[in-house]
């Protein structure tokens, strides 16, 4: 592990910490009361799914074009993540949604192409685990498809009429809010950037042994 | 003797509930609804419960997946020096 | 020297097809018993739900759809002439409109029969505004094989490429099917809106704009070794 992992992994653990103390100190927003405080964990969970489906895509565009065995890893690992911060976001979104809007799912724009984003991302890990040889290429495209849906799951809000908030409510977020918001974003990220190199370290590891066997082979 | 007692708690079973009635005012029959504007505070959804799932579900969710990663690389960190073992020693698979 | 190459391919894939119309067959004879299954699972005292005929008539497209391209390049992968053609001195853009327009074909066809039969089953006049309802069915179909001929062409090698196909197609290709879901919905209304329809329109035509630029550009890496 590289000579930042271990520092970088104790300042996220206190930033961790830190957050529901700062939460816990925010205004309660006027008209969806204490459920609201869903939204400091549910944002940035929604930012590293979106940003992890881009990473992924570009990753598997310079592996597609580039032939980089390394940017492979990278993709794959980002696909897990999509994985894992999709999950938090569809779970923690709907348990606020019952209370602010009555219902727990809405087949609104905004839901179903992130929750068709994810399905990508679930397809990608069904396509490296059981595609056999070749899969990996197979995926890098299927990435790219998925990073295309990215930019439509985030403005779709915008321009349709939809229950979900738009993308106005960070831009003019009043400091009270904004402070826990982008602490707990900044924790997110930290978070999602030890858990990619742990990620990629684990398939480093594989390809040693992958080598080791071909050698021994020869 | 148990006759006698059975049949006192039934008569007191039936007895009670027209004692009670009686101190309660009958309820009024309903035969118009008035609107409110907001649901009393014991009818909505307490958001407590919802924000403490949300809140352990993210942390759960999380560590799940710090312990599976963990997992897989100590397993594949064991195969890597059982093999780097092998090679050593000159052997083939 | 492109064209030439699309024409080509969709002469052969036409000519194989015609010899034993096996695929034509099958897929026309899922979709039309995929449209009964709904029919007898959501017709209820006779009379089928409202607004069912839109989604039905695109979920049978689909299902037959990804049929046709599972079955078409299965053909290419028992002869092994997907590697011959790779092999050919052609172009790999080229290659894959072929294949692309053969798949649009046989779905065109396959539309033929179904929309009068999901018209007649689900008593819904579908074919009141006939040229919009060609509009969005070629548009849809396009978006849809778009996407469908280059899974399933770079799936041909994979393990487990039947079931693998759906799976990677149908997220991709569900904002084209809920576009041309809406449309045909819009279609079927009875106080018609063209302005809408023209906004449903131009999404599924942007949708197949940005699925058709992807599968362009990646359909050389993806099917090189």
């Amino acid at each position: 592990m590289p000579n930042w992992f271990t520092p970088l992994a104790g300042i996220c653990a206190l930033m961790f910490a830190a957050t529901p103390v700062l939460i816990a100190n925010a205004p309660y927003e006027s008209t969806m009361g204490l459920v609201q405080k869903i939204f400091y964990v549910h944002l940035p969970s929604a930012w590293m799914f979106l940003g992890g489906a881009i990473v992924c895509g570009i990753a598997s565009v310079r592996f597609l074009f580039r032939g980089d065995p390394r940017q492979d890893r990278l993709a794959w690992a980002a696909a897990e993540l999509v994985v894992l911060f999709g999950v938090i976001t569809l779970v923690t979104g709907p348990l606020w949604a019952r209370k602010a809007w009555g219902v727990w799912w809405q087949w609104d724009v905004r839901l179903t192409s992130s929750l068709m984003g994810w399905m990508v991302a679930v397809a990608y890990m069904l396509l490296r685990k059981y595609g056999g040889p070749g899969s990996d290429k197979l995926a890098a495209g299927l990435a790219l498809f998925g990073m295309a849906n990215v930019p439509f799951v985030y403005i779709s809000v915008n321009y349709w009429r939809t229950i979900h908030p738009t993308t106005n409510v960070v831009p003019t977020l009043p400091t009270s809010f904004g402070l826990p918001l982008w602490f707990s974003a900044v924790t997110f990220l930290l978070l999602f950037i030890l858990l990619l190199r742990m990620r990629v370290r684990l398939e480093e590891q594989r390809a040693r042994i992958d080598t080791l066997y071909l050698s021994m082979d020869a | 003797m148990k006759l006698l007692t059975a049949i006192l708690l039934i008569v007191l079973s039936c007895g009670i509930p027209g004692v009670v009635r009686a101190q309660q005012p009958p309820p009024q029959q309903q035969d118009e609804f008035v609107p409110i504007d907001q649901l009393p505070p014991q009818d909505q959804l307490p958001a407590a419960p919802l924000l403490v799932a949300a809140y352990s579900f993210v942390v759960l969710a999380l560590f799940a997946y710090v312990v599976s990663v963990a997992r897989r690389l100590t397993n594949v960190q064991r195969e890597l020096e059982r093999l780097e073992g092998d090679v050593k020693r000159g052997g083939s698979a | 020297m492109f064209g030439q190459i699309v024409w080509l391919i969709l002469r052969k894939d036409f000519t194989i097809e015609v010899r034993s119309l096996e695929i034509a067959y099958t897929t026309l004879f899922f979709g039309i018993s995929c449209v009964l299954v709904f029919a007898f699972a959501l017709v209820q005292e006779g009379r089928a739900p409202e607004g069912g005929a839109a989604g039905i008539l695109w979920i049978a497209i689909a299902f037959a759809g990804t049929l046709a391209l599972g079955r078409t390049f299965e053909r290419e992968r028992q002869a092994e002439t997907l590697r011959a053609l790779l092999l050919a001195p052609a172009a790999r853009p080229a290659i894959y409109v072929g294949k692309l327009l053969g798949i649009i074909v046989l779905l065109t066809a396959a539309e033929f029969v179904l929309v009068p039969l999901v018209a007649l089953l689900f008593q819904a006049p579908l074919l009141a505004h006939p040229v919009w309802l060609a509009l969005i069915l070629l548009t849809g179909t396009i978006g849809f094989a778009a996407v469908g001929t280059l899974f399933a062409a770079m799936l041909v090698r994979a393990r487990s490429r039947d079931v693998l196909l759906p799976v990677l197609l149908y997220p991709i290709t569900v904002p084209v099917i809920i576009a041309g879901v809406r449309a045909t919905g819009v279609l079927l209304a009875p106080d018609f809106d063209a302005g809408v329809l023209q906004v449903w329109v131009a999404l599924i035509v942007s949708f197949d704009v940005v699925f058709l630029t992807l599968a362009l550009w990646t359909f050389e890496p993806l099917m090189t070794d």
